[in-house]
């Protein structure tokens, strides 16, 4: 039987308390007590990027950082991106690219990329790249998820 | 059952680490977390040297330079410090998995572990690094090479963490780090790390045995031969022969092996390369 | 994996086969063994604990001796698991003894180990140099036991 504790996470801009297992990753957390599913489990060991998400502003992976080491970290999910008109600008251009089939690599990918337009707004393609070479997906070969990004970073470039 | 604690000190660390032997020490968490989630490890708490001051950073000390066991590798991938025959180090630090992971893994999780494929511990070796150990019995420092003892076996004891890696002050000289992988990011199957010194090369081998392979007495029988073809080859050769690579996923014993001489000799090439 | 070796014991072939065949001194002799018993004939348990870096494992083996020509040769059957089935273990193993002089045998031995669950998936290659460290060590004290004829049970 797994010890269960209280974490406290600031999350998407509100303070939530949620009981889980001492030993549960934030992955963990956000889909199984959360309901935040964007982020999805995909290897469970780093290396796919479905669960990726943002803490203090950087991307990280959510299934290798444990609850229990969040305290006072802000993190935010794709969900907390709801009302940002680039992120926005990006799921449109990754929907008319093809850039997204089953779907499960798109969370990790519009995090890292939407992370990538604020770093650097005039990414080329081989910078893009190399940006997103820790999201794997299974589906589309990556040209069009490549495409997307490109698009979106001209479309909100100032 | 890995409950995260997080100490506000070394010395709060250690403390809990010796009166709980079956907690571990915990850093950036790419690795530690990533075998827990492979159930392979299972420890009673987790202990987060996250919120101690003046373990990340990199920075002058003297006559040395000192990174910080908390510093991400993100952070030494873009360090203008790491120069010259300390570039190396900084190439290595590039090359380790992906941009996301490097927001997250750090130098002394990363030897903490001591992999024997991880990108650091050659370089380290090349550089005449030591580690830097705060543990019950005070601070101690070894060079990378007595550091590292067998496979995944530092000579860390119970309540010991790395606190620091200190370097000498960077000279100009060139400097490389050779990684082959199966993909971009992956564990290397075999690497070289490389720097110029006066009239010769160092020359560390990582990913081919338990610790990095380094010669100090091919180092001397090379030294002044640079431009001598069979000279760098018998180098390469001498490496080889110290080599206990394993059979696994990244490739067969047999073809790092064949990698080794090869890829000691075009990273010598790569420093000797007129600027 | 595949794992084989061969050494020599200065003891006669009947000690060296007396000893293979005493479960408390294999016991005293195998790297991280815990426990072995016999429990009939031909079937013994042993628990073995291993440690790789920060991994550990307890392995619980059953073995089963399948054939034996005392005092030439046996070859015996190990199944069992770790972490409550976390991995599993098999291993076929044969073990042959030839007698080069009176009191110096010759022992070769080969044995085909698969493991399957965390650790298979983990480490096999890393596993592979720990067998080798592991029986290499077991050579070195079984032959100085059989050496100095500590044959008790």
């Amino acid at each position: 039987m797994s010890k269960k504790q209280v974490f406290t996470l600031a999350l998407n801009g509100k303070e939530v308390e949620v009981l889980a297992p001492s030993g549960a990753t934030l992955l963990d957390v956000l889909r199984d007590k959360l309901s935040l599913r964007a982020a999805k489990r995909g290897c469970n060991q780093g290396v796919c990027g479905a669960c990726t998400v943002m803490i203090d502003d950087v991307p990280v992976r959510s299934c290798l950082t444990m609850a229990g080491a969040c305290e006072g970290r802000c993190i935010t999910t794709l969900e907390g991106y709801a009302d940002d008109t680039v992120m926005r600008e990006l799921q449109e251009a990754m929907i008319a690219s093809g850039g997204v089939q089953c779907g499960f690599c798109t969370s990790g990918v519009l995090i890292t990329a939407r992370n990538l337009i604020a770093e650097n707004p005039i990414a080329r393609n081989d910078e893009i790249r190399s940006a997103l070479s820790g999201n794997l997906c299974r589906c589309t070969g990556y040209v069009r998820i490549v495409e997307a990004v490109a698009k979106a970073a001209k479309e909100v470039a100032p | 059952m890995n409950f995260v604690v997080s100490p506000k000190s070394v010395d709060e660390a250690v403390n809990f680490l010796v009166e709980h032997p079956e907690a571990r020490p915990m850093s950036g968490g790419a690795s530690l977390v990533a075998m827990k989630n492979a159930r392979l490890i299972d420890a009673s708490h987790f202990v987060s040297l996250a919120n101690i001051d003046g373990l990340r950073g990199i920075g002058r000390v003297g006559d040395s330079l000192r990174i910080g066991g908390m510093t991400r590798h993100s952070d030494i991938a873009t360090c203008d410090l790491l120069k010259g025959d300390l570039e190396m180090i900084r190439l290595a630090a590039g090359q380790i998995a992906n941009s996301v992971i490097r927001n997250m893994g750090t130098m002394g999780g990363a030897i903490g572990n001591a992999d024997p494929a991880a990108d650091y511990l050659p370089v380290l070796a090349c550089a005449d690094g030591e580690v830097e150990i705060t543990g019950p019995d005070g601070v101690r420092r070894l060079p990378v090479l007595d550091y590292v003892l067998d496979w995944y076996e530092t000579a860390l004891e119970l309540g010991e963490i790395v606190t620091a890696v200190f370097l000498p002050s960077p000279k100009e000289a060139r400097s490389v780090y050779r990684k082959l992988a199966r993909t971009p990011g992956d564990y290397a199957t075999a690497s070289v790390a490389c720097c110029a010194v006066d009239q010769g090369v160092r020359v560390a081998v990582g990913a081919c045995g338990p610790r990095p392979l380094r010669s100090r007495e091919a180092e001397a029988t090379l030294a002044g031969k640079m431009h001598d073809v069979d000279a760098i080859a018998e180098f390469g050769q001498a490496l080889r022969e110290l080599a206990d690579p394993l059979d696994d996923v990244r490739g067969s014993s047999q073809y790092r092996l064949q990698l080794i001489p090869r890829m000691v000799s075009a990273a010598i090439a790569d420093v000797m390369e007129p600027v | 994996m595949q794992l084989d070796g061969t050494f020599t014991i200065a003891a006669s072939r009947l000690q060296v086969w007396e000893a293979i065949r005493d479960p408390g001194l294999m016991a005293r002799c195998i790297p991280g063994c815990e426990a072995a018993e016999k429990i009939s004939e031909d079937r013994y348990h042993a628990l073995i604990g291993i440690k790789i870096g920060p991994i550990s494992a307890k392995f619980n083996l059953v073995i089963d001796v399948e054939e034996e020509a005392a005092p030439e040769s046996i070859r015996s059957k190990a199944s069992g698991e770790e972490g409550s089935r976390a991995s599993m273990l098999t291993a076929r193993n044969f073990l042959s003894l030839m007698e080069i002089e009176s009191n110096l045998t010759e022992v070769s031995w080969s044995s085909d180990v698969n493991v399957t669950g965390r650790l298979g998936k983990y480490g096999l290659g890393l596993m592979k140099k720990k067998a080798k460290s592991l029986s290499d060590e077991f050579v070195t004290v079984f032959a100085k036991r059989v050496e100095t004829g500590a044959v008790t049970s």
